[in-house]
């Protein structure tokens, strides 16, 4: 007899027990098959395999003093070397600079509250008072440098507490604190001339993460609005102005960085009066900040052609005029659906800022260079290059993590 | 004049004439002229294809007609972006495809063009959006997001979203086709409610149960021309042209 239809209402039960908790996820997820069991066992043990040499190398084999000799170079370069800074400590001004950082972060932590943003801020404060107790001899590193990075501490709370508790605490003066931040940076590193203690150093000995950082930094913040002029030159209707984004997109993007970094500085100086203070530092920053752009622009031109058109026109048919449509309709929901493709931008600007040592500029990638090219640290190049990717490695995983936060916090509203 | 128990005053507000439009070679409209009084209700029907939308995107120049010309509230439609955007203003308009902005509450989708546009402060703007909530019976939901609405709570609000401009005019380019059964009742309601407050409508709607009851007359689309314009009884049992009976038949 055939199985009547059921007509009755439905039992609410529970779902098979195969399918809940951590073995109905293991017999789901691991061992739902004979192939899926063997594949599950197989590369556990290559796992477990490839853990246990990575950790015996790690802690019993690697011969890690070069990246102890290297030690602060990583972090400043030469900047505090009596070449650069002769007759003074220019060592605090570079600590400044963190402290203006840690205080940002403090600031953005106070004012978005818990979450990612603390989690950053007490991270960053803390390694940063961290290194003061390294064990090096103090005339290597004096009380004075201890004493400025433990002040990392009370800076992050300083601006915790501005944004807290006093009018500050608004993102446009996060915003205006950050812009003021980097160029301060700037300033204090280059130095004014006849101002006691801020001589000046020349760009040329700027160096290690502290150059990688800047070049990144202003990058980045520069690329994601020059990115989105030219992905809206490109969608314009003017024709002069989409030619002109298109011509610039096609020929940053079709040049490699490298070729970019050469032409630098030969081509940038014509591009300015001749009086223009200019440097290689800034030829690199700008081909750099531009090179970025061009696929910043592509990556916002792809959200934008994502949008249904429906939502500029209700825009426009609710009486919005064209630039108030792309500013709080269009570019919002266009950004938001490419954070992916941007922050993938952003990793490859953090890691393309190495490139400047073909330039002859000195960062963490090429002090290390410079350190294991010396005969006494040859055997040392695993150890170095090791080093160098979990640094680089830390600062992209940083940038990710965020995003993914970012994204879930902008997904409320997703269709 | 009082037909289907709302006022319609002589007040001319739509005057098109000789309207022509086209995408690329296809010829949409073929020379549409029509007027529309203050007050009245007016239903566009007809087969798809038929320019029925093309024409009421033609009245807020979402589309641009190329030939003839259209009048809306004693403003003529001209490249002229004063003009259209003043237009815009008077004009509301409710899509097929709600068209919300995901990234905002419901509550800033209505406020956004009253405070952007008419400069209205924030609470002004709010206290008029719980107004209009409330008028659409979903005054609960200001806080949410488009996406944690059912389709036919979010065409309300679009409908909301048009009425805090305070327009003359409101357009509905197939406003229940893209809900199930069951949401075409509780738009079709406000809808209703909209047409009893004297507001003048153009609707294209297939649905001719709420034609029949609301509308002082049902126009006909067919191949880029108007083939029909009644009301809505005379329409019904004596439609002048056999393909009004042939469209009837088959959407009946």
């Amino acid at each position: 007899m055939a199985a009547e239809t059921q007509t009755a209402a439905a039992k609410v039960l529970p779902p098979p027990r195969t399918e809940v908790g951590v073995i109905g996820w293991m017999h789901a997820n691991l061992f739902s098959s004979r192939l899926n069991s063997a594949l599950t066992v197989m590369s556990s043990a290559l796992a477990l395999v490839i853990l246990w040499y990575g950790l015996r190398w790690v802690f019993w084999s690697a011969d890690w003093t070069v990246v102890k000799t290297v030690g602060g170079l990583f972090l400043i370069g030469s900047y505090n070397t009596e070449l650069a800074c002769p007759g003074q400590n220019c060592f605090w001004r570079p600590q400044v600079s963190l402290l203006l950082v840690t205080a940002l972060l403090g600031m953005i932590w106070g004012i978005l509250g818990g979450g990612v943003a603390k989690r950053i801020a007490i991270l960053t404060a803390v390694v940063a008072a961290l290194f003061a107790f390294l064990p090096y001899s103090l005339e290597r590193m004096g009380w004075d440098v201890r004493i400025l990075l433990l002040a990392n501490l009370p800076s992050t709370a300083l601006g915790w507490a501005v944004a807290r508790y006093t009018p500050l605490g608004q993102p446009r003066w996060a915003v205006a604190w950050g812009v003021m931040a980097f160029l301060l940076t700037l300033v204090l590193q280059r130095g004014i001339p006849n101002v006691p203690g801020l001589q000046p150093v020349s760009v040329v000995y700027w160096g290690g993460l502290t150059l990688n950082l800047i070049l990144a930094v202003g990058g980045i913040s520069l690329s994601l609005p020059i990115g989105i002029a030219l992905a809206l030159g490109r969608r314009s209707n003017l024709p002069v102005v989409k030619l002109l984004c298109v011509v610039f997109i096609e020929v940053f993007r079709g040049v490699p960085l490298i070729t970019l970094l050469f032409m630098s500085q030969t081509l940038v100086p014509l591009a300015f009066p001749e009086d223009f203070p200019q440097n290689s530092l800034f030829r690199a920053a700008v081909v750099i900040t531009l090179f970025s752009s061009a696929y910043m622009a592509e990556n916002i031109r792809g959200g934008l052609q994502a949008l249904h058109p429906g939502q500029a026109e209700a825009s426009r048919a609710l009486g919005l005029p064209g630039w108030q449509t792309t500013v709080l309709i269009s570019l919002p929901q266009a950004i938001r659906n490419v954070i992916p493709a941007i922050v993938g931008q952003f990793i490859a600007l953090f890691k393309d800022t190495s490139l400047v040592y073909i330039i002859g500029m000195v960062d963490i990638v090429e002090m290390g260079r410079v350190f294991i090219s010396r005969p006494e640290y040859l055997a040392s190049a695993r150890e170095m290059f090791v080093f160098l990717a979990v640094v680089f490695w830390v600062f992209c995983y940083g940038m990710s993590y965020v995003s993914r936060h970012i994204e879930r916090n902008l997904g409320v509203g997703e269709r | 004049m009082t037909t289907n128990g709302h006022t319609v005053t002589d007040e001319e507000i739509i005057v098109c004439r000789d309207v022509h439009k086209w995408f690329g070679n296809f010829h949409a409209l073929r020379g549409i002229t029509t007027t529309v009084k203050k007050g009245e209700v007016v239903v566009i029907i007809g087969p798809s294809g038929s320019g029925k939308s093309t024409f009421i995107r033609c009245i807020n120049r979402l589309e641009q007609h190329q030939r003839g010309d259209i009048t809306v509230d004693g403003i003529e439609l001209t490249n002229d972006v004063r003009n259209i955007d003043a237009i815009r203003r008077d004009v509301g308009m409710v899509f097929q495809s709600f068209n919300l902005f995901p990234h905002l509450t419901v509550m800033k989708n209505i406020t956004l063009a009253p405070m952007k546009v008419r400069h209205l402060p924030a609470r002004e703007a709010e206290d008029v959006a719980m107004e209009l909530l409330e008028r659409v019976g979903i005054p609960e939901q200001a806080d949410k997001y488009p996406a944690q609405l059912s389709g036919g709570q979010q065409q309300r609000v679009a409908i909301a979203r048009a009425l805090a401009m305070q327009p003359n005019i409101m357009l509905f380019d197939e406003p229940t086709s893209a809900l199930d059964p069951e949401m075409i009742k509780e738009v079709l309601e406000v809808m209703r409610e909209l047409a009893a407050s004297q507001m003048t409508i153009l609707a294209v709607t297939h649905e001719l149960g709420f034609a029949r009851e609301v509308a002082d007359r049902i126009v006909m689309f067919d191949e880029g021309i108007i083939v029909e314009d009644q009301a809505p009884d005379d329409f019904f049992n004596n439609p002048r042209h056999e393909r009004v009976k042939h469209f009837l038949s088959q959407i009946l």
